[in-house]
């Protein structure tokens, strides 16, 4: 749990060309950019949760309790559970800005990925929500076999704590990418339908690109992006959409530091790659300490770059249960000091193997 | 920096793949209205055992019950089971339901006197391809069986089991020679004499997949022959001498399949069993005597099978044939040193699967066996005519326990840490102090901390022989050492035994050594220990006392209460009212509530807000004075906070009161 000063040697690109991977599943006739446009439509009213109604917030919170209860457990909501739950949430994300401010303290964590027991793993390791307050910097979905329950579990805790629980989009939270690696899979096996997986792909949209802890640290998932020298720059795209393929917005979820100087060419095939010189200015003009980012797999959870002005967090232990890798979480305490905690993926009981029974010409 | 592409999708990674939630039942379909009567459930239930839907189907199968107590006893019999037995070609998942429904029909085809119209559904579902169909009808083919009256049972039922065990199909066998087994005691003497003959096919059947299930059942049926043929079957020209004791023989052949052979232990020890209530019957005879000989090597060769699942089996059953032929003269003499053979086996999953029977087969031994000789298996002649000096078996397996402590394998020595303190009862103070108390002190500084932590977690047994002041200059290092352990899972064992050792240990030992790290944990980095460390205050208050906890823990907690960190503030707060419910009220009103109401002006709100949680739950243990005059200022405060949560807990809080 030092703060080791290595530069981004023993880090990996997640998705060598994820996003130049070309959508061709999911039997969509509408393009990923056509799609975007119909989430961009007005929130029904007739759904909206009444403010100052109390049965209504009365019957919110039951709810949320009885989800957050469920979730916990490891059982996914039901598909009219997703869809008043997705109502709720974007109301609130609405209300955050591009650059949303999160007060310290905060534990900040990156890619989860799906892998939900890890998940609870931060909660036994960092504490449970609300007693600590936490930032998640996208990529809940995809890779991992819990996607619909790793997404639906930081749902609705942003939504029963919104001034607790800060949620960021990754690269992942697209409906082009999660067609790709596994969520919207695990959508139409759970559910029996793409329903849930257009619900949560329509709140993506919604989530702010980056968060700044008590106007010091920078939280984009990716990275930075050569159209932009300020956060103002930041707080004025339309974020409402799909992340697109090039641009600003997509770089902030795409981009790596990298050890060359100035912008280079992501071998990803999306974003850019920027170096030290980069960082630093960034951080210099927008009164910054810290770039603090997820986006890549680093085998010990966390990785300092750029002399310190970029750190990386990755919090899903043994990715893709199989890189072997460590997992870390960021504690930033009230007066901005950084404690690293890192964790390996949390034991299982022995479970079943599988429903049916082997032949008894095996045995 | 290039690093290959990863696999997209990592479906091969098994285990985790199959334990994903399952999916969403799809509800309308099979879910009937509430408001639907029994009757019209029963009918809907008749057309979705009829539709296309396979998830439908599986949900009427599991509801037979109410559809056939609607149709009636005669429309059961005459329609709703032929139409079953017509069906039997279904899904699987559809057997299944079936298979477990047909069981729980007795009552709704008329009762025993009509219970045989069960039996032609049953006897297709008993020879399925499906393992778990043919089990389910299994167990609703035995709970049929024990309904049907003598006539029936003999005739109808007696012919199926016969069709079955002479059935082309070897799952029908398979299915026949579990059913065979339990009919037989009911079985008139000239069908008793036709179906052994017919187990004795089974257990010499062409495929090994009916060969086993027959071995298995091999154990039973022999006592069942005892018990219902009487004690003349064990004479030299007997039924179970000249026939089935034969078939122990050959099914523990080398020629069969290891899962043919793996039955032999299990066999042996209900052999031995039978043996055993016979002996307390009247004294055995000489034949009887020279069976139970005929065994002993029997589960010797398991001992040197080559099959590791063969010996691992005789391992982790060892207890059981120890105490299935410790009735029984001279067996131990070579049943012990077997044991310690498996002890040394080469495989570690045999010795661990050993080593957990080590308290049980000292236990189970009441015989003396024989010293063995020093440094040395014994020969087959010296233990044949053993003559010299005899000890109880557990004075002689706890010379093992040593060698055990260097063994390879993490996991035989942490099974060893688990068990052996458990000899300590059986070997008495003495020998406890001079044979096992110096292994045990090894095994305190392994250097796995598994290990450690499973001697420290068994010490209870130690500690009613000897009490634990011989152990506890050793001891203090080993929990210091768990204690700092690298791994958080480790911390958090060693500290949930911390209320169990300072029982042991005693007040002021534990005071002195062991409080201080107690209340060290409150700032450990990882959240459950500390939520645990809070947990474990409150225990040692309840043991020690609100005087001992004033002195020893509320200082070190006043301190946390001004850590940098909200998070080790939060622990404070929570340490403070778990100690203050098990405190005499009045003394906790003075040294505790005071540090939790002046907590409730940090800066931080998720402390603001614990602080409000934690009044909540103490609203209950202070008088109404102090709650009006301390408690609620503080609380109505709160509800005005500027941070919504705050607000929200305070008003729960306060309303919990009213």
């Amino acid at each position: 749990m030092n703060n080791n000063n290595n530069n981004n040697n023993n880090m990996m690109d997640i998705e060598p060309d994820g996003a130049s991977t070309s959508v061709s599943s999911a039997g969509s006739d509408e393009s990923p950019m056509a799609m975007s446009k119909a989430a961009q439509t007005k929130i029904p009213d007739t759904v909206r949760y009444d403010a100052l109604n109390p049965a209504a917030t009365e019957k919110r919170y039951y709810d949320l309790e009885a989800w957050l209860s469920k979730l916990s457990m490891g059982t996914p909501l039901a598909e009219s559970e997703v869809k008043a739950l997705c109502e709720m949430a974007r109301e609130v994300l609405l209300n955050e800005s591009n650059v949303q401010p999160v007060p310290a303290p905060v534990t900040v964590c990156g890619d989860i990925h799906g892998q939900w027991h890890d998940l609870m793993e931060i909660f036994r390791i960092g504490g449970s929500a609300p007693d600590t307050n936490y930032l998640f910097m996208g990529d809940y979905v995809d890779r991992g076999y819990y996607s619909v329950e790793t997404v639906s579990m930081v749902v609705t805790l942003k939504v029963r704590y919104p001034d607790r629980v800060f949620l960021l989009r990754g690269n992942h939270e697209s409906r082009q990418i999660t067609q790709v690696y596994g969520f919207y899979d695990e959508c139409v096996r759970k559910y029996g339908s793409a329903n849930v997986w257009k619900m949560f792909t329509d709140l993506f949209d919604y989530l702010p690109l980056t968060a700044l802890v008590e106007n010091s640290i920078f939280c984009p998932h990716g990275g930075l992006s050569p159209s932009i020298d300020t956060l103002d720059h930041v707080r004025q795209l339309d974020r409402v959409q799909e992340v697109p393929h090039e641009g600003p917005m997509c770089d902030l979820v795409w981009s790596d530091p990298d050890d060359r100087s100035g912008w280079g060419i992501n071998p990803r095939g999306a974003g850019f790659t920027f170096g030290k010189d980069i960082s630093e200015k960034f951080n210099e003009r927008n009164g910054l300490s810290l770039v603090s980012r997820a986006h890549q797999l680093v085998m010990d959870g966390y990785n300092w770059s750029h002399d310190q002005q970029v750190v990386t967090i990755f919090s899903a232990p043994n990715y893709c249960y199989r890189c072997g890798n460590q997992a870390a979480i960021m504690e930033v305490d009230e007066s901005l000091q950084r404690t690293f905690l890192q964790f390996d993926p949390a034991p299982r009981r022995g479970e079943a193997h599988s429903g049916k029974k082997m032949p008894d010409y095996f045995l | 920096m290039d690093e290959a592409p990863m696999d997209v999708d990592p479906v091969d990674d098994g285990p985790r793949h199959m334990t994903a939630p399952l999916p969403m039942t799809p509800t309308p379909a099979t879910a009937p209205a509430d408001n639907m009567s029994k009757e019209e459930e029963a009918r809907h239930s008749i057309e979705m055992l009829r539709g296309d839907d396979v998830s439908a189907r599986v949900a009427a199968a599991s509801r037979l019950e109410s559809i056939a107590s609607v149709l009636g006893e005669e429309r059961t019999r005459q329609e709703l089971l032929p139409f079953i037995t017509d069906g039997a070609d279904d899904e699987d998942e559809v057997l299944l339901a079936i298979a477990g429904s047909l069981g729980k029909l007795v009552r709704h085809v008329g009762g025993n006197d009509h219970a045989h119209n069960l039996l032609p559904p049953l006897e297709l579902l008993l020879s399925v391809e499906e393992a778990s169909v043919r089990e389910a009808a299994f167990a609703s083919m035995k709970t049929v069986s024990e309904s049907l009256p003598e006539n029936t049972f003999r005739d109808q039922y007696e012919k199926v089991l016969s069709r079955l065990a002479k059935s082309e199909w070897f799952t029908a066998r398979m299915s026949s020679a579990g059913l065979i087994c339990s009919a037989y005691p009911r079985f008139t003497s000239e069908q008793q004499k036709v179906h052994l003959s017919l187990f004795t096919g089974l257990c010499q059947d062409d495929t090994p997949m009916a060969r086993r299930v027959a071995a298995q059942n091999l154990g039973e049926m022999i006592r069942n022959v005892v018990e219902s043929n009487g004690r003349e079957t064990l004479a030299l020209d007997g039924i179970i001498t000249t026939s089935l004791i034969p078939l122990y023989e050959e099914l523990a052949s080398n020629d069969q399949p290891d899962s043919v052979r793996l039955q032999t232990t299990h066999n042996c020890v209900i052999f031995g069993h039978a043996m055993g209530t016979l002996a307390k019957t009247g004294p055995l005879q000489a034949n009887e005597t020279a069976l139970i000989q005929r065994l002993v090597p029997l589960i010797m060769a398991t001992i040197d099978d080559r099959s590791w699942r063969v010996r691992w089996t005789a391992a982790s059953k060892f207890a059981e044939v120890i105490g299935g032929f410790d009735a029984l003269p001279s067996v131990m003499d070579s049943l012990i040193p077997a044991y310690e053979k498996l002890l040394q086996d080469p495989e570690a999953e045999v010795r661990t699967a050993a080593t957990f029977n080590l308290a049980a087969v000292a236990k189970n031994c009441t015989t003396p066996v024989p010293v063995p000789p020093i440094g040395r298996m014994p020969t087959e002649e010296e233990m044949v005519n053993y003559q010299g000096e005899r000890v109880s078996a557990a004075e002689r397996l706890v010379k093992r326990v040593t060698s055990l402590t260097e063994d390879d394998s993490e996991h035989v020595r942490a099974a060893l840490a688990m068990v052996a303190t458990e000899l300590a009862p059986i070997l008495g103070k003495d020998a406890t102090i001079i044979h096992l108390v110096p292994p045990i002190l090894l095994l305190l500084r392994d250097a796995a901390s598994e290990v450690r932590l499973n001697l420290i977690s068994s010490l209870g047994a130690l500690n009613e022989v000897i009490g634990v002041d011989l152990l506890s200059q050793s001891l203090l290092p080993a929990i210091l050492d768990l204690a700092q352990d690298g791994k958080w899972r480790i911390r958090l064992a060693i500290l949930q035994h911390m209320p169990l050792l300072a029982k042991q240990l005693g007040r002021d030992f534990f005071t002195e050594k062991l409080s201080s790290i107690c209340v060290g944990w409150l700032g450990d980095d990882i959240a459950s220990i500390r939520a645990a460390a809070a947990n474990n205050l409150a225990e040692l208050t309840k043991l020690f006392g609100t005087d001992w906890a004033c002195e020893y823990l509320i200082p070190s907690v006043d301190d946390i209460r001004l850590h940098p960190s909200y998070l080790r503030r939060l622990t404070a707060v929570q340490a403070c009212s778990k100690m203050a419910m098990e405190m005499d009220p009045g003394m906790a009103s003075i040294e505790i509530l005071p540090i939790i109401l002046e907590m409730a002006t940090d800066t931080v709100p998720n402390i603001r807000f614990n602080v409000a949680k934690e009044l909540g739950k103490l609203s209950k243990v202070f008088d109404q004075n102090i709650f009006d005059q301390q408690i609620y200022p503080i609380l109505t405060l709160l509800m005005d906070d500027p941070d919504r949560d705050v607000q929200f807990f305070a008003k729960k809080a306060s309303k919990r009161t009213e």
